[in-house]
């Protein structure tokens, strides 16, 4: 088989345009025949057949082709032929499958998700997330009610929902008698200490992690109780679910907590406050899920009503004494006032402000802020600032820093860090810029550089915003921008940690909060 | 062979210009290398001089001078069509546009017209170096009484090309070493690929594309030329990948500055992007913010991003050549910021 490579003729040149054929593909050429006209910015040559045999056209004319690629063979047998042509690439434009309308990311991945064909959707331009979600709505409203009841066919776009979702059926179950025992005496298990709690819910079945607690009193009554590791919960808690409570690792309630539903998924590192109450009306209903992704934040006496599914995303803030709703109570619907049933979905991210109440049927969009005391009756879009009663948005939730300004607000981050531990009364050393504004505490320095190369001295804790090199032993490294602790340290890389978690920046692994230790 | 489902830029602007040549004989082309069979350094007057042997010079190496004569040829009622081999080229040309060919017809009072054409292509992405790589139809902005116009693959070249030549006015035709070899997409049924598009009815139109059929978008994206295409796909990655929908308005009249489709649009949007190949400093985007500032100010929901190349001169290596010129990353990163500000 002989090549048509084409040849650079100018060292300035990476490309030729492939002008025009002067053959036909797969005729017959002779040697010395010219088989197509090339152009570059200096010339127009003709490319002539360096043998007898069938020309397969490798590219077609109109197009500029890389210098070096072979843009033709031609074929000396029947066998080269057939390699010739599979080697050919995908003929463009006319040839290839029509292109009248193009899916968007979130469009295919809600599509996948809800089995929907994105080829039943007929619409001339981009298929949006919106598209599908009418397709969604369409296929439900023919097809009947869901077939996932946890759920009930919400959209979950925009939200992580916690890994316990997707436990196997029979994970924690509860010997029958045992379950029978806690609902009729529970008075008799509160009493118990955390490790004989513990040590009964295993002994029946229930899957519980090392390093639990259970505080005084505190009792969970459910058919499957998955506790993970590094769990604790307060005292006074009373969980009772009608089929399955599961906690991600490290998560923590604080005392006086009351968490009533069907269903509870709560995530990994998840951390909730003292007196919540989740459930209200309707909590035994069979939609009544609760999930919480990992990371989430519930304040001091938060209220969750779950008698539809609440979905609440990663890293998302429900805040002190705000409240989500999923019904309402009122006049007879028959005499033309409202019935509501409506799950609730706060997106990744999203942050609920102090009181704030969420009406049943509102979504809000990812790393969308509603501030304090608003009232939210409809949707918020992803990013966007809503305030007021009712909430309207008014802009966005956060806005884009340079890099410089990034430089300059961690900077800022380490005085304010060295004054809180000189008011502490540690021993600090005068703030100096030498390799990155820092100040020795207990031994170790603190520091911050732009963009941390690797190595350097021990004991450290580098807070940077680009980590690019190995960290050696001794060092602990805090990528602010990508929120990954690397390396390792004691007492000082936690009280960091926790100093950058009330700055809002937190840090995996770990927890949502870390021991405070120097402040 | 098989038949390319468009005609290629190079090709529409040749026939264009046989097209002008064939239907009136005023018409002269002036240029270096301009003579077939090599038929000019992007081939555009490929075959011209075989056609009209008489009408097509090829002259020396001597910008300045095309420029003298050709505007002593229009004051003498023929239609001159100049073409410089690089865009880099028109400053050796410069000191006959600013101080003559835009001034005779004020200067004698209407009694003249200086109807001539300067064809010459612009724009990096080659490797071709400093001097033979700029976009510097900001230096052209600045002269009153001469008309700019710089088309995109998505326009009439053809056309454009021959309203031009028809125009009394002294028109710079800004062309774009890309764009040659790039099929001429023009709108089908009011489409191009999954865009919805608008064009104006003027002499030089200006192209508004949607994803959206003009229902909403979150921004308005103001450009021309070769940066019309990098636009585009900008645009088609923030709809693909974030559901960020943009309006993309491609102007191909840049001076007279005529920019009712930019109002419109950001009355729509509320937000605006401008977006240009050359330098960023004193350019096509400070004038266009300056001026949609002062008309849609009510409109306007955030401030306006502009994205330009570098204020530096373009390095040869092509990897450095790319990091001096805007890219589809960088509209995006500016669409993308502008989503993020607080209004």
């Amino acid at each position: 088989m002989l090549e048509i490579v084409l040849t650079r003729e100018d060292a300035n040149t990476e490309f030729a345009l492939l002008a025009e054929w002067l053959v036909e593909d797969r005729a017959e050429v002779a040697q010395g025949q010219p088989v197509c006209v090339v152009e570059t910015t200096k010339a127009t040559v003709e490319i002539e057949s360096p043998g007898a045999g069938s020309l397969v056209q490798l590219y077609d004319d109109g197009i500029e082709v890389e210098l070096g690629k072979t843009i033709a063979v031609v074929a000396e047998s029947a066998d080269e032929l057939e390699t010739a042509i599979a080697r050919r690439e995908p003929r463009s434009a006319a040839e290839s499958k029509p292109t009248d309308s193009k899916a968007t990311k979130k469009a295919i991945e809600l599509a996948e998700r809800h089995g929907i064909d994105l080829a039943s959707i007929e619409k001339r331009g981009f298929i949006t997330e919106k598209d599908v979600e009418a397709a969604i709505a369409k296929a439900a409203a023919t097809a009947g009610p869901s077939t996932q009841p946890a759920l009930a066919g919400i959209s979950t776009a925009g939200v992580s929902l916690p890994e316990s979702l997707d436990l196997d059926e029979d994970a924690g179950r509860l010997d029958e008698g045992f379950f029978e025992s806690l609902r009729t005496d529970p008075e008799a298990f509160r009493a118990l200490s955390s490790d004989e709690k513990i040590e009964r819910y295993r002994e029946n079945g229930a899957q519980i992690g090392e390093g639990v607690a259970f505080g005084l009193r505190t009792i969970l009554v459910a058919p499957r109780i998955v506790v993970s590791p590094g769990v604790a919960i307060g005292p006074d808690g009373t969980v009772v679910c009608e089929e399955l409570v599961a906690i991600g690792e490290l998560t923590q309630f604080g005392p006086d907590l009351d968490l009533r539903c069907r269903r509870a998924y709560i995530g990994a590192g998840v951390w909730a406050g003292r007196s919540i109450r989740i459930g209200g009306g309707g909590h035994r209903d069979p939609w009544a899920t609760l999930a919480v992704g990992d990371l989430a934040f519930i304040g001091d006496e938060a209220f969750i009503n779950v008698c539809r599914p609440v979905l609440i995303g990663r890293e998302a803030f429900v805040t002190m004494r705000s409240m989500i709703v999923t019904h309402n109570i009122g006049h007879s619907l028959l005499e033309g006032f409202e019935n509501r049933f409506a799950p609730v979905v706060l997106e990744d991210r999203a942050q609920l402000g102090l009181g704030a109440v969420l009406y049943a049927g509102v979504r809000i969009g990812a790393e969308a802020i509603v501030a304090s005391n608003s009232y939210v009756v409809g949707d918020v879009p992803a990013r966007a600032f809503a305030i007021g009663v009712p909430a309207k948005v008014t802009g966005s939730a956060a806005h884009t820093l340079s890099r410089s300004r990034q430089a300059e607000l961690a900077r800022r981050m380490v005085d304010e860090l060295h004054e809180l531990l000189a008011l502490r009364g540690h021993d600090v050393s005068a703030v100096s810029d030498g390799d990155g504004r820092g100040f020795d505490v207990e031994g170790t320095r603190v520091y911050f550089t732009p963009s941390y190369g690797g190595g350097g001295d021990s004991p450290a804790v580098v807070l940077t915003l680009e980590r690019a090199g190995d960290v050696p032993d001794g060092v602990g490294v805090l990528d602010l921008l990508g929120r990954q602790v690397h390396g390792s340290g004691g007492i000082v890389l936690d009280s960091v940690r926790e100093f950058c978690r009330k700055r809002g920046i937190r840090f995996e692994p770990g927890p949502w909060r870390y021991q405070g230790g120097l402040i | 062979m098989s038949a390319p489902s468009h005609k290629r830029c190079v090709q529409a602007l040749n026939e264009g210009l046989h097209e002008v040549f064939a239907e009136r004989d005023d018409v002269y082309l002036l240029g270096e290398d301009v003579l077939d069979p090599y038929g000019g350094a992007f081939k555009v007057t490929q075959g011209l001089s075989d056609a009209f042997p008489d009408r097509v010079l090829t002259t020396p190496i001597s910008e300045g001078g095309l420029f003298g004569v050709a505007a002593g040829m229009s004051l003498r009622g023929l239609r001159p069509i100049l073409e410089i081999m690089f865009g880099d080229f028109i400053a050796l040309g410069l000191d006959q546009v600013v101080n003559g060919i835009s001034k005779f017809r004020e200067m004698y009072d209407d009694q003249v017209t200086v109807p001539l054409v300067v064809r010459t292509p612009m724009g990096g992405r080659r490797g071709y170096g400093p001097t033979h790589s700029q976009s510097l139809e900001k230096l052209l902005l600045g002269i009153p009484n001469i008309c700019v116009v710089a088309a995109s693959e998505c326009h009439d070249l053809g056309g454009l090309l021959a309203n031009a030549v028809d125009d009394d006015r002294p028109v710079f035709f800004i062309e774009n070493k890309l764009m040659y070899g790039r099929p001429n997409r023009r709108p089908e049924e009011g489409h191009i690929g999954e865009l919805a598009v608008r064009e104006t009815g003027t002499r030089y139109p200006a192209l508004t594309f949607s994803g959206t059929d003009f229902t909403e978008a979150s921004a308005t994206i103001v450009t021309y030329g070769g940066m019309v295409p990098i636009v585009l796909d900008a645009v088609t990655e923030l709809i693909l990948e974030r559901e960020l929908f943009c309006e993309v308005v491609a102007l191909s009249q840049l001076l007279p500055m005529e920019l009712e489709p930019v109002f419109e649009s950001v009355a729509r949007t509320g937000a605006l992007v401008t977006v240009e190949e050359g330098t960023l400093t004193g350019g096509f985007g400070a004038e266009i913010t300056a001026r949609v500032q002062e008309e849609a100010w009510s409109d306007l929901r955030r401030p306006v991003q502009r994205v330009a190349a570098r204020d530096g001169i373009i390095p040869s290596a092509r990897p450095l050549e790319d990091a001096m010129l805007p890219s589809a990353g960088d509209v995006v990163e500016a669409v993308v910021a502008l989503e993020a500000v607080r209004s």
